[in-house]
């Protein structure tokens, strides 16, 4: 029985030696595959020693086991890293070029101006206003009447309005949503409605019959222009950077009383250049406190409350951000266009 | 409203220079838009007296003409009508420059021409174009006209906003200025001589609607000479866009600039039965203003008649049956107050706006109308040589007294943020004419009537906020927030939607909401019509948008004709269409379109088209995001789908559609390509999103992956199928995924293979392979029973 495990192991490293000298003398792959065949195929050498196992004593056969996995793992790396000598001498290895471009997964971006309205919101938003919606399809009533403006008074031509049957029309402007929240709740209001407007203007560099709008609305107690000032300012140089200065002038809104008009400082920091027309200004909406009318339609007693509300055209604000000169791209979504505003900022 | 730096001057003393006057007037409200200085280079062009004049033979309107300029005599050709020996006028030697006309010598009809006789327009003086200029006989020969005639102005364009009547005048702005500089106004002193004929043997007066006229002033002046105004005047109203016509005509448009007062001059003679009668117009009335165009009244309109016929539209414009012609040498002068909202109407209804009804329907001084009459008669008796009764018309049925109101210091600063004083108040308001009556917590006082819109106490805080400046108002960015305030969900859900879309490549458009009937048509739910405009710009963008698609495909129009073929796009907003009984539906939808390749040519891809499969994924994927679950797919039924298309269902309630749009559809957009699309109603998916997440632990033992490869018949929907699955999984069926699809030669044909990998799992225990195979082989019999499939064979 020893001889038969000692005859066992001599085998083994018979096949050992053999299959070295094979693998040393092998000149090509093909000789390589020979040598597979002959060794670590099915019915090479090496895979017909386990056949050995069997015959050794049970004691020792964990010993020739080990052994001849030993072997076994020990011809395979051998073929491996001779084989891998040959590939690379055989075709010069495929270069790793990292500036082939890679697999890109798409993206589409967010349109440019609605960049600008998602900016005034999250800034507004972090000022404490919330957002409130209302429809584009407007009563009369909400548009006009309760903004104060009775139907035949001046202050409606100021806007073309597109009329529709049943005394209804298309917003001329997002202040109907001021209208909407304080009839359905009470003081304190601190809101803001973004939303699509319209007027019947002729599209042209500067008018589109469809625009946006972003209306403000604070009414609490003890509200003052001084605080509209200060939300105007703040909201400017967020959007713009500390250095705008905001000039607020007297105007008239049938809505507010007393009314203003606001403007920023030109970027050109008051030297005067083409934007504002060498005024050093630049006309950005209308603001003013809130006209006790107002309060009276929706019934909040102007006594104890009072408030400001403020606007602004979004087109205008893109325009000035992004030096657009034509009002009408915007509509155009020339993909050409949208691509220049793909980065997050 | 145009107003010059010379006229202003007349009214109020002040040294400021126009772009200071500029600033200061558009920081009071007073915005002005644009200033410009008005000079003239003359050189060359000299005051010269006709001495001799004759017609050239055979030309009707040519003269020979010798002017005596300086003690020389030149020869001029001139082909006005009212060149006449003696009278002086301007003239152009060689070597000037009259607007773009070089004077040269010239030979004219075989005359030697050595100048031009100028008139006014030439000069760009005034617009009087019909004659050469006539200038007074005491007017010095040879001495350059810019000296005499044409000195330097600035005009200034002032935006009034509406609520500023009084502003709509030369002596409102100035009053503005005078309380701007601390300066005094000082309007014109009237000055008549007057003949003492009672006004009554030549006209009565009669209000019959006292509600639409509450007052009726008026003059007789009798032996009026029509001729030229003077051209200080004509120039004047030239700067201010006014058009000068005749001496009387152009005094009533001087006062109303003056004084914002609207007056109007009746040819007397034309007149019938002395009488004026204030009056609405009867149904379909007709009258012919002096435009000579004919319009259909309604009895809302207010008409001035004399005893047979409507001689005006009250407060709108004069009749051309009366209005003032070179003949006319009597004159009824009307200054009246008419009621806004009457002249409004009419104005708007006969899309008729003039400068009277502009000042009418922002509101006229009713205490203001004897004045403005009498400053009109007095430069009439100047300038068309009037006789002006002394007695004058004035009914005034509806007294128009000035309103007295009270402002607390508390109250103002309550709304300003200011600290002001009583002292501040006082100073302000009698800046600008309002009375003072008393002094308290504040201050009472009494509004003059040329101030309708100054009618609370707040519109009072407004003109303290005005003149204080709203520069010195403080700024205030420390205010209170109420920081319990709630985020608007459904507002953040939109952009959130928008966010998710970007991520899976598509790009946010933005388009008109308003669109072609006619291409819309398809978009329009069954039943269902346009919303559609009263007053579209054109038939092109004339009704609401039916369909957020709609919108996209303009967008993919606007890119396929621009070569560009692969396009991605979405957009959120909203649509609209109306029920046949009138009831407007408006909703938030939101939409994405894809046409052309979903893989492009690149070096490890060869190009694919997107088909129906991509926009499906992109629309689930956007459903995952959002936790919406529940939908079903149905078959779609708008028109513009094609067949490869379906309709989307939560809960039972169609909620939008899937699929690739119709090619007669994609025609109408010249898209020449297939183009894919959905569309979604917002507030569904609103109320089903997930609300809440709550953890689920994490299994503790390993799930059993099984793969279940079907043979069925083709007709079979995979969605059918999974619920198959799913309806006989048992409690630890936690996925099942689709992951294999075929058909085609291998198998028999109206058969299709799937294969489905099935996961279990528990949170008790390692499921075992009994436990798996008996939940299997019921699925089997399951999927047998209802849809005959099979095992597919290895």
């Amino acid at each position: 029985m020893a001889d038969k495990n000692e005859n066992s192991l001599k085998a083994i490293d018979q096949i050992r030696k053999e299959f070295e000298e094979r693998i040393q003398t092998a000149g090509s792959t093909e000789e390589l595959d020979a040598v597979h065949r002959d060794f670590l195929s099915k019915k090479g050498k090496i895979s017909r020693l386990f056949g050995l196992i069997g015959k050794v004593s049970p004691e020792e056969r964990p010993r020739v086991g080990a052994r001849l996995n030993e072997l076994r793992q020990h011809a395979q790396s051998l073929l491996d890293e001779k084989r891998s000598s040959f590939d690379k001498q055989a075709k010069p290895v495929e270069e790793f070029d990292p500036t082939l471009p890679g697999r890109e997964f798409p993206f589409g971006a967010i349109h440019p101006m609605m960049q600008v309205m998602d900016e005034i919101k999250t800034i507004f938003a972090g000022m404490g206003f919330r957002i409130e919606e209302g429809p584009e399809i407007e009563t009369d009533y909400h548009n006009f009447e309760a903004l104060n403006i009775p139907e035949f008074h001046p202050s409606r031509a100021m806007q073309d309005t597109f009329y529709l049957p049943d005394k209804m029309v298309l917003r001329t402007h997002t202040s109907p949503v001021q209208i909407r929240t304080m009839e359905s709740q009470k003081p304190p209001v601190r809101m803001i409605a973004p939303g699509r407007c319209f007027r019947r203007d002729t599209p042209d560099a500067s008018h589109s019959p469809t625009f946006y709008q972003v209306e403000g609305l604070c009414v609490d107690k003890n509200v003052t222009f001084a605080d509209l000032k200060g939300v105007v300012t703040a909201f400017a140089q967020k959007l713009f950077g500390e250095d705008i200065k905001v000039r607020f002038r007297p105007s008239f809104f049938p809505f507010t009383e007393p009314s203003a008009e606001y403007d920023f400082s030109c970027f050109c920091q008051g030297k005067g250049c083409a934007v504002c027309k060498g005024t050093g200004w630049l006309e950005i909406s209308g603001a003013g406190m809130v006209d006790p009318a107002v309060f009276g339609f929706v019934g909040y007693d102007p006594k104890l409350y009072s408030g400001y509300a403020f606007g602004m055209g979004i087109e205008r604000i893109a325009m000035l951000k992004y030096k657009i000169n034509d009002i009408r791209i915007f509509y155009e979504n020339d993909i050409r266009f949208l691509e220049q505003f793909k980065m997050v900022r | 409203m145009k107003v010059t730096l010379n006229w202003l001057k007349d009214y109020v003393d002040f040294d400021i220079p126009a772009d200071e006057l500029a600033h200061r007037l558009t920081m009071a409200g007073l915005e002005v838009e644009a200033y410009y200085t008005v000079d003239y280079d003359f050189s060359g062009v000299f005051v010269g007296n006709i001495v001799e004049h004759q017609s050239i033979p055979g030309s009707d309107k040519l003269s020979l003409c010798k002017v005596n300029v300086n003690n020389e005599l030149v020869q001029v050709v001139c082909g006005a009508p009212n060149a006449r020996k003696g009278l002086k006028s301007a003239i152009a030697l060689p070597g000037s420059k009259v607007g773009p006309l070089d004077i040269k010598t010239a030979d004219i009809r075989g005359q030697h021409s050595e100048g031009m006789l100028c008139s006014e327009a030439e000069l760009g003086l005034s617009n009087r174009a019909a004659g050469i200029m006539e200038l007074p006989p005491d007017a010095k020969i040879g001495q350059p006209i810019e000296s005499l005639f044409a000195e330097s102005d600035v005009v200034f364009d002032i935006a009034i906003t509406p609520n500023r009547p009084d502003c709509l005048s030369v002596i409102g702005i100035a009053r503005e200025i005078a309380a701007l500089g601390g300066a005094r106004l000082h309007k014109p002193k009237i000055e008549l001589s007057l003949n003492a004929e009672p006004v009554s043997d030549y006209i009565d007066v009669n209000i019959l609607n006292a509600d639409k006229c509450f007052r009726y002033s008026g003059r007789f002046l009798k032996d009026i000479k029509i001729q030229n105004s003077p051209y200080w005047m004509a120039r004047r109203l030239y700067l201010v866009d006014v058009r000068a016509i005749n001496n009387v005509v152009d005094i009533t448009n001087y006062i109303l600039m003056e004084t914002g007062h609207p007056l109007h001059a009746f040819d007397y003679e034309r007149l019938e039965g002395k009488k004026i009668i204030v009056r609405t117009a009867k149904e379909k009335e007709k009258f012919t203003t002096l435009d000579e165009k004919e319009h259909i009244l309604t009895p809302e309109d207010l008409l001035i008649c004399d005893a047979e016929k409507p001689v005006a539209l009250a407060g709108v414009m004069g009749g051309f049956n009366s209005e003032v012609i070179d003949s006319t040498s009597s004159v009824f002068l009307e200054s009246a107050y008419f009621e806004p909202v009457s002249i409004s109407r009419t104005a708007k209804n006969l899309e008729l706006s003039t400068e009277s009804s502009r000042r009418f329907e922002r509101g006229a001084d009713p205490n203001g109308t004897l004045y403005a009459m009498d400053r009109a008669a007095m430069l009439m008796q100047q300038y068309a040589d009037a006789t002006v009764l002394e007695n004058t018309i004035d009914v005034y049925p509806r007294n128009v007294e000035p309103m007295n109101l009270s402002l607390t210091v508390r109250n103002t600063n309550r709304i300003l943020g200011t600290d002001l004083h009583r002292e501040d108040l006082e100073t302000i308001l009698s800046s600008i004419e309002f009375t003072i009556t008393a002094k308290n917590d504040g201050v009472s006082v009494s509004v003059p009537t040329f101030r309708p819109d100054v009618q609370r106490e707040i519109d009072l805080i407004e003109e303290i906020a005005r003149l204080y400046n709203y520069d010195r108002i403080p700024t205030n960015t420390n205010p209170q927030v109420d920081l319990t305030q709630k985020s608007n969900k459904s507002s953040e859900l939109k952009d959130y939607i928008r966010s998710v879309l970007t991520g899976l490549g598509f790009w946010e458009t933005i388009n008109l909401s308003l669109v072609n009937p006619q291409i819309a048509k398809p978009f329009l739910p069954e039943k269902q019509q346009f919303v559609e405009l009263l007053n579209p710009l054109n038939t092109e963008l004339s009704v609401f948008r039916p369909n957020m698609l709609y919108s996209l495909m303009t967008s993919v129009s606007y890119s396929r004709n621009r070569q560009f073929q692969n396009l991605r796009f979405f957009q959120v907003g909203n649509v609209a269409w109306m029920s046949p009984e009138n009831q407007i539906t408006e909703m938030t939808q939101i939409a994405a379109v894809i046409t052309g390749q979903r893989k492009t040519q690149t070096w490890y891809q060869k190009p694919e088209a997107f088909d129906f499969y991509d926009i499906k994924g992109a629309l689930f994927s956007l459903f995952d995001k959002l936790g919406v679950t529940a939908v079903k797919l149905t078959e779609a039924k708008d028109s513009f789908w094609d067949s490869t298309s379906a309709a989307l269902s939560l809960n039972g309630r169609q909620i939008g559609a899937v699929g690739k749009l119709d090619s007669q559809v994609c025609d109408l957009f010249s898209a020449r390509q297939d183009v894919y699309g959905f569309y979604l109603q917002f507030e569904p998916l609103f109320k089903a999103r997930e609300k809440e997440i709550v953890f689920t632990q994490i299994p503790k033992y390993p799930s059993v992956p099984f793969d279940l490869a079907l043979l069925v018949d083709a007709s079979v929907p995979i969605a059918d199928l999974e619920e198959g699955i799913w309806e006989k999984g048992g409690e630890h069926l936690i996925k099942v995924d689709l992951f294999d699809f075929y058909r085609g030669q291998q198998i028999e044909k109206n058969m299709k293979s799937v294969a489905f990998s099935l996961t279990f799992s528990s949170k008790e225990r390692t499921l075992q392979d009994e436990y798996v195979n008996q939940v299997i082989d019921s699925i089997l019999s399951h999927l047998r029973d209802k849809f005959g499939a099979t095992l597919r064979p290895r």
